[in-house]
């Protein structure tokens, strides 16, 4: 009797065990085959085809009110039913993560083919890693879709190598846009009587023009700062850009075996020691990302930011009332007019995807005007493409977008290769140690250059 | 069903004992008991295999190739020689043990004056346990960032005060120099409270007869605590150590969160765990990182050993 009792305790004890590894395992009843039979699937040329879609950064599946306008937004809803509405049949899926750990998370998701279409800022590792499906024979055949709806230069930003092509193809599709640029607080500059940035400033102008602005404010007499930069994660790329200006670049190459650095090069050591001046005139705290705790409010203390984003400047500075008083000048650029690093995120399509055509019909309505301006007026996000421009809500903003348009169209492309990798974290720590005092302009670029080519070599 | 089975008792008489095979004997519900409890270890053992010995086994794979979690090249010893030679880890293993012996040295010591001081006094004591205790019931990550505004270099109020009392203030996490001091002053914040409670424990075990007698023999309340309670209180302190070598040498929270994966400014704050981190989640090189994963495997090994051996505390 009692054998009998422990029997159904423990088959009891083993279905609940079950139900809850099936309870809290994911919902994938749809099924890529294509053989899935949901109630709701419409009859239609996509029938019961299902696709997963990542997304990173701040999207919301349900309304949701916005943290720095305080209005309410509309969900990726709307996306989801206006792209189901097109296509008959099928379904979108959004897997939503946040920008921490972005990398890791990606490669975890794309490794178990976990998703069809991915938001990938890091494409060029991805791409060498044989996981994504080129583009190419999908933007060819499909005679309604054209390259040319981007802003200038974004689809060559995203070019990347495949595992075993000597070219740049296309993997990816700009989605996100992002730029780099030079901003600025026009009343600190009345206040001091100093002339505007000029849309592409030099770098004399931008050291004569933040030194004027350096001590006490003759207006508030507030203490002023003339210039302040993030002196440690972004370091290096503001030191890169600062080399392009000069006619310098970090190196050249694209595929690991062909990159060869120019870290140590004039342009990088003078870049180096024209930002251990800028120091001089910039808070203690910017290698430790301090200092700057007010800028973008009505009691701002700093002149001019070096390599600021969109995302950060241009709603946030509508939202505190200082659209007007905030103004964007050009990053660095070389002779030939580009210069500073290109960023944003590209989507592509999983090499290992089961819908690939419903998946290019995402990826080609991911990038249409509608999807576009819900990123821009509903997610916070830069439209990736020139249609942009004809937006009442761009035109609401226009001051700070038209700038932003301009830098999002002359970046440095092919995106830094290494942006992701030990170079960028060598470069930038020895940015650091100069900054600190632990060592000179010179050491530190020859530190940089050398630990980097040795990594490289290791690699390879 | 009925077993019926023949035996002969002391006087040479037979009997005739049954035995019911539904009668469990002592032995067979034992075992059946055990097996029951087994099944129930089931799905937490399940667990420890699939999210630990698993992880473990295929970290100690990774080290021989050149990895980047999804193409693989076996080189041999290779990341292993690289880690060994590299500055940059080596610097990590120094900022370690530096911020971990600093921690340990001031917390323990600092603790315990405290626990003392909570334990020789007559009203209050739940207050100040629950006060100083407060610390290492906040989470790490918000520690860390509450502390970036408090050691700011401008609007910071350790400098508010440094100045108030005439000294020199300080950058802090923007010099190398003083950025791991402001670890430290996190990590000893942070963790005084636990060192509190475990010594008030101990205190609170110590017999008063022993006080008793002390006093009898005409000790002062110093040579009572010196004589008297430090020595009862090895075993705590071997414990706390140990504990304490082991969580400094894993440090890798507060560090990510004020220097960020390469422990700005200039690796100052980076520790073996971010290296790790740095290595393997944002340039992709599971190989390198899993390597120096086994690397300070052995370091923390053999450093508790040592400890161990120094504080004669028994496993």
């Amino acid at each position: 009797m009692k054998q009998g009792k422990s029997f159904w305790l423990m088959l009891l004890f083993m279905f609940v065990v079950a139900v809850l590894a099936v309870g809290c395992s994911s919902d994938d009843t749809a099924g890529d085959n294509g053989s899935g039979n949901d109630e709701g699937a419409v009859d239609g040329e996509w029938e019961g085809q299902t696709i997963k879609v990542q997304l990173i950064g701040d999207f919301d599946l349900e309304d949701s009110t916005d943290p720095i306008t305080g209005e309410t937004t509309k969900g990726l809803q709307v996306i989801k039913d206006e792209f189901e509405s097109q296509h008959p049949g099928a379904t979108v899926e959004f897997i939503i993560m946040p920008w921490e750990g972005y990398t890791e998370k990606t490669q975890a998701m794309i490794t178990s083919g976990e998703a069809d279409v991915y938001q990938m800022p890091g494409i060029a590792d991805f791409a060498a890693q044989d996981v994504l499906e080129p583009l190419e024979p999908y933007i060819e055949n499909d005679s309604e879709f054209d390259l040319d709806i981007f802003i200038d230069n974004q689809v060559n930003g995203w070019k990347a190598l495949g595992s075993d092509s000597d070219e740049l193809g296309i993997y990816g599709l700009p989605f996100l846009g992002d730029a780099r640029f030079i901003a600025y607080d026009k009343q600190l500059f009345d206040e001091w009587g100093v002339e505007y940035l000029s849309e592409h400033p030099t770098m004399e102008e931008i050291e004569e023009k933040a030194k004027q602005m350096t001590g006490e404010n003759p207006v508030s007499g507030e203490e002023n700062y003339g210039i302040w930069f993030r002196g440690d994660w972004s370091s290096a790329f503001t030191l890169i850009n600062i080399a392009e200006g000069q006619n310098g670049s970090w190196g050249n190459g694209f595929a690991w075996d062909e990159i060869e650095f120019n870290f140590d090069s004039p342009e990088m050591e003078s870049g180096l020691e024209w930002l251990l001046d800028m120091k001089e005139y910039a808070p203690d705290g910017l290698v430790s990302d301090q200092g700057s705790e007010k800028w973008l409010t009505p009691d701002n203390d700093i002149a001019i930011m070096l390599n600021q984003g969109p995302g950060d400047t241009i709603m946030p500075a509508y939202a505190q009332g200082l659209g007007d008083r905030i103004a964007i000048a050009q990053e660095f650029k070389n002779d030939e007019g580009v210069g500073g690093m290109f960023a944003g995120s590209p989507i592509t399509m999983a090499k290992d995807s089961e819908n690939k055509d419903l998946a290019w019909e995402w990826m080609k309505f991911a990038t249409s005007e509608t999807v576009q301006q819900y990123i821009f007026e509903e997610a916070n996000g830069m439209p990736a493409i020139k249609a942009a421009e004809t937006w009442d809500s761009y035109a609401e903003v226009k001051n700070l977008m038209d700038p932003t348009m301009e830098a999002m169209s002359t970046p440095w492309t092919p995106r830094y290769p290494w942006a992701s990798s030990q170079p960028r974290f060598i470069l930038t720590s020895e940015v650091e140690a100069a900054l600190t005092g632990e060592r000179s302009a010179t050491e530190a670029v020859e530190k940089a250059q050398k630990e980097s080519q040795e990594w490289l070599k290791n690699r390879n | 069903m009925v077993k019926e089975k023949l035996q002969i008792n002391e006087n040479g008489v037979e009997n005739t004992v049954t035995i019911n095979d539904d009668v469990e004997t002592i032995k067979s519900k034992k075992r059946k008991a055990a097996f029951t409890w087994y099944i129930f270890l089931l799905p937490s053992f399940i667990g420890i295999l699939l999210f630990m010995v698993y992880p473990i086994m295929e970290s100690f794979r990774l080290s021989f190739f050149r990895s980047n979690g999804t193409m693989e090249t076996f080189i041999g010893l290779q990341n292993f020689q690289r880690v060994l030679t590299s500055n940059t880890f080596w610097n990590t293993v120094w900022n370690t043990f530096f911020i971990g012996f600093f921690q340990i040295f001031i917390t323990i010591p600092l603790g315990f004056i405290f626990a003392s001081l909570i334990n020789s006094i007559r009203r209050g004591q739940n207050f100040f346990k629950v006060i100083y205790f407060l610390p290492n019931v906040t989470s790490i990550v918000a520690a860390a960032m509450i502390f970036q505004f408090v050691l700011h270099p401008e609007m910071g109020v350790a400098n508010y005060i440094l100045d108030a009392l005439g000294l020199p203030s300080s950058t802090w996490f923007s010099d190398p120099s003083t950025a791991k001091w402001g670890v430290i002053l996190l990590a000893v914040w942070h963790w005084i409270g636990f060192v509190i409670i475990i010594c008030l424990a101990n205190l609170q075990a110590i017999s008063p007869e022993m006080y008793e007698a002390a006093k009898i023999d005409g000790a002062s309340g110093l040579q009572q605590w010196l004589f008297i309670t430090i020595p009862n209180m090895s075993g705590t302190f071997a414990f706390l150590l140990i504990t304490g070598w082991i969580g400094s040498l894993q440090r890798f929270n507060e560090v990510y969160v004020l220097g960020g994966p390469n422990g700005s400014p200039a690796r100052s704050i980076q520790t073996m765990g971010a290296f790790i981190y740095e290595r393997g989640f944002t340039g992709f090189e599971f190989g390198i990182a899993s390597a120096a994963t086994y690397i300070m495997f052995v370091i923390i090994l053999i450093f508790t050993f040592i400890n161990l051996r120094v504080s004669k505390m028994q496993l």
